[in-house]
């Protein structure tokens, strides 16, 4: 079964004279274990439909069915759950909390109920040595580099082991050398823990090392682009 | 805990606004102290009185100050019904000469032996009918001026005055912002009439124990409850309603101080906390961290004031002359004030925590 499966999904902001429609019709499958690069020019709606596939916007029509469950049906609280159960989003700005540490930030998932929050200390320090940043566990988020600060922001979206990862633009305040370090290590958790993955990106560089490449344009996919 | 960690990572923005609850409670504290100093100035002494009604006359518009009873009313009220026990008393203000040269006004209290408004002696010896020129005087008053037992106190009678012995020490406390001293009732008439003749008032007011008294009339003299009488004394109302101006006033810029303090610092978060509403995040569990970080500044702001009111009381004015008093109840029901206030001022911010929309996650660049 597929993991994320979305059904003619549409978007339109605004009414009347003001509306936009920012998703035509979009329907794109990925199984788990599959990391799906997401490409196109500004403004075509590829935030719009992270957003929507993380939960945080409900769309004008279609469905979306995440292990078999329509989330585009949840109300408010069902949608908070499907955020914090399901979901690891990766945001294009780091935005981690400033006056906590590294480490806080990531056991501050925990803080949102519904969780072994032992078993989170050892997830955290896990993933912590994992990325690269046990040197900086201690370390305020605002005492940590834009590299750092990206890594931080990974590890607290795989914190609860959520089986959707979303990743909007990571690697735009990164080298890319360290672009390329953050996208492997997000390939090496979706192939070995069987997650699925979207990641918008305009780098085509980083859009290669995905498992499949989907392209949208004025709110609609384009054929398909070959597959690395 | 979010809440507690951001409190300490930031102590100077929240050390800032807890000391300025801190200093808007200690106000309010003292305010009220001051209030319920006025107060027992005003007329402890006739809280202090064992009874629950009294009867003054009833063209004295409640002022005991105005009110005359003949012998005759006084059996009338005595003989009313409810009434289980009665008390005529007489009230003047004079100036007593203390020491040579020291004079000051004092609540001069006639009563009658064995009556329910005897006060109880807690030093020294009670009045004896012999004691025509005999006193009880007030404690703190004989500690703030250096009188003692068998000292003599002039006392005017017409244009002359007229030695009287302490022969004992009571503690009832105040009335109408004087000392209160007890003498024979037949004293107190010669003290405030001169001569006296079947013609002279034969007392101030009753004081009465019974039930059901209140209302009650009979010619020439009304029954009113001693709460009545209190909040009737001259500028007790007036008094308590600035005091309750100053204090709501207090409460009011508190709430706004911390209304304010959390309404800046709650926008500087929406950002923050859109993206932990992202990541998962109850709007639930963010204003239970918002809530406890107003309650915990207005209630450690409120503790600490509470224990520098105390701390103030207990030795810069320590001195009975300064008329501040605190009881476990005002300080207790000040600071519940002070967190209401808090929560109250904070709920805007609380409310918009609730409502941040988690997209704003996804619309902020690097
Ligand atoms: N909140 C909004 N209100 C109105 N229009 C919006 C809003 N967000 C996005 N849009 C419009 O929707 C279209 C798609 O936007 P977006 O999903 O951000 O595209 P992309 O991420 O590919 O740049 C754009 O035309 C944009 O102007
Ligand atoms: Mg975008």
């Amino acid at each position: 079964m597929a993991l994320l499966e979305l059904r003619d999904i549409t978007k339109s902001y605004g009414e009347g004279a003001q509306r936009v429609d920012a998703l035509r019709g979009v329907s794109i499958t990925v199984e788990p274990g599959e990391m799906v690069a997401l490409v196109g020019p500004s403004g075509s709606g590829k935030s719009t439909l992270l957003a929507i596939i993380g939960g945080l916007l409900t769309p004008t029509s279609g469905s979306m069915l995440v292990a078999g469950a329509d989330v585009a049906k949840f109300d408010a609280r069902a949608r908070s759950r499907y955020r914090r159960d399901q979901v690891g989003f990766v945001f294009q700005s780091s935005n981690l909390v400033p006056f906590l540490t590294a480490r806080e930030n990531l056991l501050l998932v925990g803080e949102f109920g519904g969780a072994d929050r032992a078993a989170l200390a050892r997830r955290a320090d896990e993933l912590l040595s994992e990325l690269g940043l046990t040197d900086a566990a201690g370390q305020a988020g605002n005492r940590l580099s834009g590299g750092q600060r990206q890594r931080v922001a990974i590890a607290r979206a795989l914190m609860r082991d959520p089986s959707l990862i979303l990743v909007d633009e990571p690697t735009a305040s990164l080298d890319s050398k360290r672009g390329a370090q953050v996208v492997e290590a997000l390939r090496d958790e979706v192939h070995g823990r069987h997650k699925a993955c979207v990641m918008v990106t305009h780098d085509l560089e980083m859009a290669a090392r995905a498992d499949r490449v989907l392209e949208i344009r004025d709110g609609l996919l384009q054929v398909h682009q070959a597959a690395v | 805990m979010l809440a507690i960690r951001e409190m300490v990572r930031r102590k100077l923005q929240f050390g800032l606004v807890t000391g300025v609850v801190t200093l808007i409670a200690y106000l309010v504290l003292m305010v009220t102290g001051l209030g319920l100093g006025l107060n027992q100035l005003a007329g402890t002494a006739l809280l202090a009185l064992d009874g629950d009604h009294l009867a003054y006359s009833d063209r004295s518009n409640l002022s005991v100050i105005r009110s005359q009873l003949s012998e005759a009313q006084v059996k009338d009220i005595a003989s009313a019904p409810g009434v289980k026990a009665s008390a005529a008393i007489g009230y003047v203000a004079a100036a007593i000469e203390y020491q040579p040269g020291e004079v000051e006004t004092a609540a001069l209290l006639g009563i009658d032996l064995g009556s329910i408004a005897a006060p109880k002696v807690i030093e020294g010896r009670s009045l004896t009918p012999q004691d025509r020129r005999g006193l009880l005087v007030d404690r703190s008053w004989a500690s703030l001026t250096g009188t003692r037992i068998g000292d003599t106190l002039q006392v005017p009678v017409g244009l002359a005055t007229e030695p009287f012995e302490v022969v004992g020490v009571a503690d009832q406390g105040s009335f109408f912002f004087q000392p209160a001293m007890f003498m024979l009732r037949d004293s107190w008439r010669t003290v405030s009439y001169r001569s006296v003749d079947r013609e002279t008032p034969y007392a101030s007011v009753v004081l009465l124990q019974g039930g059901g008294l209140d209302g009650t009339r009979g010619s020439g003299w009304e029954v009113v409850t001693k709460d009545t009488a209190f909040w009737n004394i001259e500028g007790v109302s007036a008094q308590q309603g600035t005091v309750d101006a100053l204090k709501y006033m207090g409460l009011l810029i508190g709430a706004m101080v911390i209304g304010v303090f959390f309404y800046v610092i709650t926008l500087q978060k929406v950002a923050l906390l859109g993206v932990l509403k992202a990541i998962g995040a109850s709007g639930l569990y963010l204003t239970a961290q918002g809530m406890l970080q107003v309650f915990l500044v207005s209630l450690v702001g409120t503790v600490v004031a509470a224990g520098l009111a105390v701390l103030t009381k207990a030795t810069v004015l320590s001195s009975d002359a300064i008329p501040i008093a605190f009881t476990t109840g005002a300080v207790v029901s000040t600071t519940v004030a002070v967190v209401v206030a808090g929560v109250l001022g904070a709920a805007l911010s609380m409310r918009q925590i609730g409502s941040i929309d988690p997209i704003i996650a996804m619309q902020q660049q690097q």
